[in-house]
């Protein structure tokens, strides 16, 4: 199933460069968007439709209850933390590397504010970190979800409610569905205010 | 300021994001159907929900290839994004299992 899902990755990505660099037929941004939510709405619902339909998973998430939290408490923190002894290493600033790491994979947020808070250099490297977070997640999907079922989820960041969801719940079965998509709805709310809090450190 | 993926950046530091309400709603409403038809027999979705993974990933590469900005950046900041985004990844999942051994999730 992995080489399906790398290919049609693969196939789009050079199918929106040509789009975009020979003679755009107008035909992007109705590709990207309206299609992409199209697909992800019906996902969600028939996601949601054969979790509701398990009982297992149902009971499974009631016994879960708000302890579900700590998953992106715990990925934020990682997230963070590992933004400050990556820059120590490389010798870059710690705070602003800081902030890369605290868009937690949500590259169209993470892209624009960092380089709005610390300029275009910082920009592009909060787009690519976060856009290859995104990337990693899905490519090496089939691996990461026999090292550990919350492995997955961990990798995700804030793009477990959305691009990377289907994939996980594929991988790691209908009951990882609450956990998953809470875990990125969480993430998605508080990467805004993360970053700049952690760029008011400087 | 409209940012990159629709949500308003209001400038005071909070963002209202749009793409909340339409993900949570499919979703709910999914469940909800779900859970009331549950002591039917189980239909396999499996077939119907790879072709639109397939849908789905192709037009987020799709996204992802337009995107001039962000194509252009890769290769000036590549190595250094590597390197920061293993440390990111590393301490997220080690910290997600200790956390998880913590409070007992299973």
């Amino acid at each position: 199933m992995i080489k399906y899902i790398v290919s049609a990755l693969v196939l789009g990505i050079g199918a929106g460069y040509l789009n975009s660099n020979w003679g755009s037929i107008g035909a992007g941004f109705w590709v990207s968007d309206y299609v992409f939510n199209g697909a992800l709405i019906v996902l969600l619902f028939v996601m949601g439709l054969v979790f509701g339909l398990d009982k297992e998973s149902v009971s499974k998430m009631r016994r879960m209850g708000l302890k579900i939290l700590v998953i992106p408490i715990a990925v934020a923190l990682g997230s963070i933390l590992g933004g400050t002894v990556s820059a120590l290493v490389l010798g870059l600033d710690v705070v602003k590397t800081m902030t890369v790491t605290a868009g937690y994979g949500w590259y169209t947020l993470a892209g624009p504010l960092v380089g709005q808070l610390f300029g275009a250099q910082w920009g592009a490297l909060g787009f690519v970190v976060n856009f290859l977070r995104e990337l990693f997640t899905i490519v090496t999907i089939s691996l990461t979800a026999r090292i550990d079922k919350y492995a997955p989820i961990a990798l995700g960041g804030a793009t477990t409610m959305d691009t990377t969801l289907p994939v996980i719940v594929r991988y790691c079965g209908s009951d990882s569905l609450i956990a998953a998509f809470s875990s990125g709805f969480t993430l998605s709310i508080i990467a805004p205010f993360t970053i700049i809090a952690v760029a008011a450190l400087r | 300021m409209i940012l990159a993926d629709g949500s308003v950046w209001a400038g005071v530091g909070f963002v209202i994001d749009l793409r909340m309400l339409y993900l949570v709603v499919p979703l709910v409403v999914g469940i909800s159907l779900g859970y009331l038809f549950r002591d039917r027999r189980k239909v396999d979705l499996g077939k119907v929900s790879l072709g639109v993974i397939v849908v789905l990933i192709f037009s987020l590469g799709f996204g992802i290839g337009s995107n001039g900005e962000l194509l252009r950046s890769l290769p000036e900041v590549g190595l250094d994004a590597v390197v920061i985004l293993v440390f990111a990844l590393g301490f997220s999942v080690v910290l997600v299992w200790a956390a998880r051994k913590l409070v007992r999730l299973e």
